[in-house]
């Protein structure tokens, strides 16, 4: 928490006493340009007041400081992770009796599991799979999504209805038993995850963008850019997507820990990432025999999809507050 | 002789579950340039339809021009290409919407937006377009307008938005203005600053302007031509001076009673029009404003008056509007009742 409670102190905010209700008794004809008195005010922008307002929440904060410790951690595991703490794989043969379920130490701070391999080790190396299933994942959702979402919402009638239909169709289906059965139909394997995964994804992001145009198609300034002789394309990819997008921003965000979730679920259900490849769900799912005798096997993967999970979140949450251009502080 | 602006017989029809809304049932009217136009009437008299009809924007999907014509220099501009209609609009015909405060993209610096109309039909690069803005700022009365080009419209008040939106409207020196109650939206204090603004504007630019309100003191002021609306067709239809002062038709005359004035006793009350304007579904048959009228005989219940003459262009759509003896009483709504 200390890092954010530095950024709150910030100076950023001194140009905020500026006031834009400057009065002009003689209705303001022929005012020339004066010397630049608010400078600071005008070269505020909408990305710097969003950053302003995401530094003062705390958790957001939190979050990103999380989400950046564990993408730094995780891509540069190659370097260091094997030889301080041990190939998270590989068995050593010779020592496995003697390491199996070892508790925690300060050589080995998560303990070692079933097989004398580092949890640590393995949690840093589940990471990389966590990471990249929930961003792959969701982007493949969003790339879906904002296409049948725009051409639903712009284009309406027949598209609309059809788009909506199947949407219905893909969330009737209970989420972890429909990722199953892609599964089953793509083999598994990686990419097949990022596949299914992704392919369930979609249909939320296209109701949320979908709404979100519809939301913003009837605001004025879409009227009074068609009144200024703006074009079907122009009008959609300046005045109607930057308005809309904001929704999509934060739910892709929050949809990134639900994909990692789902990851793991499929995982320890054995339909997700194949063995020996440490992933977070597997993980869980080897430990469930030594619940008892060797909570640590179980502990440490479940904090890390737990907080890995809440940090994005809450930086979701976060970020819509700090998106929202009517909260003016 | 050709009109800057001839509207001809103009009928915008909206198709909705409930039926046909007649919105705009028959309106014509002409503009040259440099005149203004004020159009007048309550809520849902179909000033805006009659607006939008101009610019060629009634949303396809509910409604569109059954009849009549809108000539734009001797041209049709109803049903032309899209492509056409969009060269015109925001270039030759600038609108200015109701409320600033939606009326601005909140995403994009003020400056940029004034500058979207340039680019749009000028061609002009960024770097002019953008030197444009600020020139035209400038022109509409916004101090520093260099730097508060660069300002997004939620850091502009509502005075200084619609500013800017008369900034986007006149970018292209357009032949024709339409403003849709540019001052309804705004503080009181405010209002005459934009209306003096426009009216200044107006003799820069020599364009015609169509003034959209159901404010007739703003009318009365800065209006050369008045026409009068309800339920979708003209009331009454002259030159401002008449229509002010020798008002004949019983809506006219109504609206006039519900203003505050300065001339009569303080303790007079204001003598609003009874009722509410009627649906444009189920418009009473006969004259539409029947059923409101304090005047009403049983003419006025089946046979729909005509827009005619009544005398030197001054045109009236009541039974007895110019005949002797049907004259305003004042405040009529203390005495004769509905």
């Amino acid at each position: 928490m200390s890092p954010a409670d530095k950024n709150m102190g910030n100076p950023d905010h001194i140009g905020e006493a500026h006031n834009p209700e400057e009065f002009h008794p003689d209705g303001g004809m022929g005012t020339t340009p004066v010397a630049v008195i608010d400078s600071e005010a005008s070269s505020r922008t909408l990305l710097r007041d969003a950053i302003r307002r995401l530094r003062r929440n705390k958790l957001a904060i939190a979050a990103i400081i999380w989400i950046v410790i564990m993408v730094a951690v995780a891509l540069s595991a190659d370097l260091w992770v094997g030889s301080v703490l041990g190939d998270p794989i590989k068995i050593d043969t010779t020592q496995v009796v003697k390491q199996s379920l070892q508790t925690p130490t300060l050589a080995h701070p998560f303990g070692r599991d079933d097989l004398g391999r580092d949890i640590l080790a393995r949690v840093i190396y589940g990471a990389r799979i966590s990471l990249a299933v929930g961003v792959i994942a969701t982007a493949i959702s969003v790339f879906i999504g904002l296409i049948m979402g725009a051409l639903a919402a712009y284009y309406g009638g027949l598209l609309d209805s059809f788009v909506m239909r199947l949407t219905d169709v893909f969330l009737a289906f209970p989420y972890i038993l429909f990722a199953i059965a892609l599964i089953a139909v793509l083999g598994r394997g990686f990419v097949n995850i990022f596949i299914a995964i992704g392919l369930l994804g979609w249909p939320t992001i296209a109701r949320v963008f979908r709404s979100s145009i519809l939301q913003v198609k009837e605001n004025e300034y879409v009227d009074a850019a068609r009144a200024l002789g703006a074009g079907d394309v122009r009008i959609m990819a300046r005045h109607i997507m930057p308005n809309a997008v904001a929704p999509i921003i934060v739910y892709a965000t929050m949809s990134i820990g639900g994909a990692i979730l789902t990851e793991a679920a499929m995982s320890f259900l054995g339909v997700g990432i194949l063995q020996p490849t440490p992933a977070w769900g597997l993980m869980l799912s080897d430990a469930r025999g030594y619940i008892y005798n060797a909570p640590h096997l179980m502990i440490f993967p479940g904090l890390a999809i737990l907080t890995t999970v809440l940090a994005f979140v809450l930086l979701g949450d976060g970020l819509r507050d700090a998106l929202d251009v009517k909260m003016k502080d | 002789m050709t009109h800057l602006l001839e509207v001809d017989g103009l009928k915008t029809h909206f198709f909705t579950h409930d039926g046909v809304v007649l919105a705009v049932d028959g309106v014509s009217f002409t503009l040259d340039a440099g005149q203004t136009l004020g159009v007048v009437g309550e809520s849902g008299s179909g000033k805006s339809v009659t607006a939008l009809s101009i610019m060629g924007l009634i949303p396809a999907a509910q409604g569109r021009v059954v009849a009549g014509d809108i000539r734009f220099k001797g041209e049709s501009i109803v049903g032309i290409d899209e492509d056409k209609m969009r060269e015109i609009r925001g270039n030759r015909i600038a609108m200015i919407f109701q409320d600033p405060m939606t009326s601005l993209n909140p995403v994009f610096r003020v400056g940029v937006q004034v500058a979207e109309s340039l680019r749009i039909h000028k061609g002009m690069n960024k770097a002019d377009a953008n030197q444009r803005a600020v020139e035209l700022l400038d022109l509409v009365g916004i101090p520093h307008p260099a730097e508060r080009a660069r300002d997004y419209p939620h850091q502009f008040s509502g005075g200084m938005r619609q500013r800017a939106m008369i900034a986007m409207a006149l970018a292209c020196d357009p032949d024709i203005l339409v403003a849709d109650e540019p001052t309804t939206a705004l503080d009181v204090t405010i209002q005459a600053q934009i209306i003096d603004l426009m009216m200044s504007l107006q003799e820069r630019t020599g364009s015609a302007v169509i003034m959209i309100t159901h404010d007739l003191g703003v009318v009365a002021d800065i209006a050369d031509n008045v026409l009068v609306m309800y339920a979708g067709k003209p009331a009454e239809y002259g030159k401002a001076d008449e229509v002010f002062y020798k008002p004949l038709h019983p809506y006219a005359w109504g609206l006039l009673d519900s203003l505050p004035r300065h001339d009569v006793n303080e303790k007079t009350e204001l003598c609003p029009i009874k009722g509410q304007p009627p649906s444009l579904v189920n418009v009473p048959p006969g004259c539409a404003f029947h059923p409101r009228c304090p005047y009403v005989k049983d003419i006025c219940r089946t046979a729909v008056p005509e827009l005619r003459d009544i005398g030197g262009g001054h045109m009236a759509a009541c039974h007895f509007a110019g005949e002797a003896g049907f004259t305003r009483v004042e405040m009529a709504c203390a005495g004769v009742s509905a």
